[in-house]
C-alpha cells in the first residue's frame, strides 16, 4: 500500500517537473525535424557530387534586350541564377538547377500536362513557372513583381538556350562514364577562392 | 552544436540601438530596408509564396543548405559575427580607453592617432570581409570579371543598408568626409606588424586571401583601392555627410553632435549592423535559392 500511495503523491510532482522542464527548453519548431537530419554526423549532403559545375549554365540563359537587363546573382555547384531587372528594380530570378541532388524536383513532372518548347513544365505555387530538360535539367522564371505574370514567365523560359543545355545532357553522360572510372583522382570541390582584384 | 539560421532569423531583433541606428539611414538609402524578421515571414516576403506546405518546403531546402558546411554559407555567418564582436572590442578597448584618461569633454581634445589607425584598419577589414562573405553565398556569378562585377553592383535591399552603414558609421562619422582618401593612404603606409595587432584583422585573417599577413594587406589595399571609387560615388550621391548622418542619430542618442569621437565608439559597441543584416542576406539568398531549386 505504501508504495502505491507514494507514487499518487509523486505522480503530479513528476508531471510538473517534466512540464518544467519541457517548458525551459525552446518551445518545438516546424523546422526542428530537418534541423536533425541534416546536421550531425553522416548526414546527407545538399548537393550531389555528381551535380553539374554551376558555371556551366551561365552560357545557355537569355541575354539582356530592351529594358530588361541580366544581372548574374548566384553560382554554385549544381545552380545557376540570374536576376531580370527592368528598368533597375528586380522583376524576375531565372536559374537552371541540376535535379540530381533534389530528385522530387524531376518528379514532379512526370504530372506535367503543359509543355513549353516541347520540354514538359508546370506551374508551381503562385510565382513560379518551371520545365525540365532530359529528365534532369531544371529551368525555371519565378515573378518577383506583381506585373512579371504567367505569360511572361513562359515567354523568358523560351529565351533560354534550352537545345544547348539539352546536348549538355549527353555530354554530362558521356562524360560521367569516364568520371566514374577515375573517381578517386576526382578533385575536391573546393570554395570559390579570392583572387587579388586587376 | 551548429547554428539553426530560422531560429537566427526568427530571433532578428525588430527594435533596439542596431534597428534605430540603420533606420536614420534610411534617408540617404530610402525604402530599401525593411528590417525583415522572421523565417516564413521572410520565405513569404521573398518569394510571394504564401501557401502554407510550399513554405515549409522552401525552408527545409533553405535549411538543408545551411546546414551543408561545403555550401559556404555558414562560413558567410561566421564572417558576418566575427566581424562585428571583434570591431566591438575595439570600440570597448577605445571608449575605456578614453573615460579612463580624461573627463567626458577632455577626450575630445585629446585625439590620439591611435584610434584613427585602428579605425582605419577596422573599415578596410569590413569592406574585405563583404567582398568574402559575397562569394562564400553567392560563388563567382557569371562568366567574367565584368560579371562579377555587375552582380557586386547590383546590391539592394538590406544589402545596400550594410554598405550604407559601413560608409557612415565606420567611414564618415570616425574619419569624416574624406575617409575614403584617408583610409588609402593610411593603409598605404602600413606594414604587416600594423594589422597583426588589430583585433578586428585578427578576428577573420584566416578568411582573408594571401599567405601571410603581407599577402592578406596586399589583398586588402587593392579591394580598397578597387572600391573606393564606389564609396565616393556612394557618399557623393546619396549626399552622406557627417552632420546629416549624427543628426539622424542623435534622435535617440542624446548629445551625440558633439561627441563625434565617443559615438564612432560608441557604435561600435552597440551596433551589430553587419551581424544583422548578414543574417537578412543569407537568409534572402538561401531562400531564392531553394525555391528555385523545388
Amino acid at each position: 500500500m505504501l508504495p502505491t500511495r507514494w507514487l499518487r503523491r509523486l505522480a503530479p510532482m513528476l508531471v510538473c517537473l517534466v512540464l518544467f522542464m519541457t517548458a525551459c527548453s525552446s518551445a518545438p519548431n516546424k523546422y526542428d525535424q530537418v534541423q536533425k537530419d541534416t546536421t550531425g554526423f553522416g548526414k546527407p549532403a545538399a548537393v550531389s557530387k555528381d551535380a553539374q559545375k554551376g558555371g556551366t549554365f551561365n552560357q545557355f540563359f537569355p541575354k539582356g534586350e530592351g529594358d530588361y537587363d541580366l544581372v548574374p546573382s548566384q553560382e554554385k555547384k549544381g545552380f545557376a541564377a540570374y536576376k531580370l531587372n527592368k528598368n533597375g528594380s528586380t522583376v524576375a530570378t531565372l536559374s537552371i538547377n541540376d535535379t540530381t541532388s533534389l530528385p522530387a524536383a524531376a518528379a514532379k513532372y512526370s504530372s506535367a500536362t503543359d509543355t513549353v518548347a516541347g520540354y514538359p513544365s508546370v506551374n508551381q505555387g503562385t510565382t513560379a513557372t518551371g520545365l525540365l530538360v532530359n529528365g534532369r535539367y531544371q529551368v525555371k522564371v519565378l515573378s518577383r513583381d506583381t506585373s512579371f505574370s504567367q505569360a511572361d514567365r513562359v515567354d523568358w523560359l523560351q529565351k533560354f538556350d534550352l537545345k544547348g543545355l539539352a546536348e549538355l545532357e549527353v555530354a554530362a553522360n558521356k562524360s560521367s562514364d569516364i568520371k566514374q572510372a577515375s573517381k578517386l583522382n576526382a578533385p575536391p570541390t573546393l570554395n570559390p577562392v579570392l583572387q587579388p582584384a586587376a | 552544436m551548429s547554428k539553426k539560421i530560422y531560429e537566427l532569423v526568427d530571433k532578428l531583433p525588430k527594435g533596439g540601438i542596431t534597428v534605430m541606428a540603420l533606420k536614420s539611414l534610411d534617408k540617404f538609402v530610402p525604402g530599401q530596408w525593411d528590417n525583415l524578421v522572421g523565417f516564413d515571414h521572410t520565405i513569404k516576403t521573398v518569394t510571394g509564396e504564401t501557401d502554407p506546405a510550399m513554405v515549409q518546403a522552401i525552408g527545409e531546402r533553405a535549411i538543408t543548405l545551411f546546414n551543408d558546411k561545403g555550401e559556404g554559407y555558414q562560413r558567410a555567418l561566421w564572417l558576418y559575427q566575427t566581424v562585428d564582436s571583434a570591431s566591438g572590442m575595439l570600440g570597448t578597448a577605445a571608449l575605456a580607453n578614453r573615460i579612463g584618461q580624461d573627463t567626458f569633454l577632455g577626450f575630445l581634445k585629446n585625439i590620439t592617432p591611435k584610434p584613427e589607425k585602428a579605425q582605419t584598419i577596422d573599415l578596410s577589414v569590413k569592406l574585405v570581409t563583404e567582398i568574402v562573405a559575397f562569394c562564400h553565398i553567392n560563388g563567382i556569378p557569371g562568366d567574367s570579371l565584368g560579371d562579377f562585377l555587375k552582380s557586386l553592383g547590383d546590391y539592394s535591399g538590406e544589402s545596400i543598408m550594410r554598405m550604407a552603414a559601413l560608409v557612415a558609421f565606420d567611414g564618415v562619422i570616425p574619419l569624416g568626409a574624406e575617409f575614403s582618401t584617408k583610409v588609402l593612404s593610411s593603409i598605404k603606409g602600413m606594414g604587416p606588424s600594423d594589422l597583426d595587432k588589430n583585433r578586428t584583422f585578427k578576428g577573420v585573417k584566416d578568411a582573408i586571401p594571401g599567405n601571410d599577413s603581407k599577402g592578406k594587406l596586399a589583398f586588402m589595399t587593392e579591394s580598397f583601392e578597387s572600391t573606393k571609387g564606389w564609396m565616393d560615388k556612394f557618399v557623393a550621391e546619396k549626399g552622406i555627410t557627417q552632420s546629416g548622418v549624427v543628426d539622424g542619430l542623435s534622435r535617440f542618442i542624446e548629445g551625440s553632435q558633439s561627441k563625434l569621437d565617443y559615438l564612432g565608439a560608441f557604435l561600435d559597441i552597440s551596433v551589430k549592423y553587419y551581424e544583422h543584416t548578414g543574417i537578412q542576406t543569407l537568409a534572402r539568398r538561401l531562400i531564392e535559392r531553394a525555391v528555385a531549386e523545388l
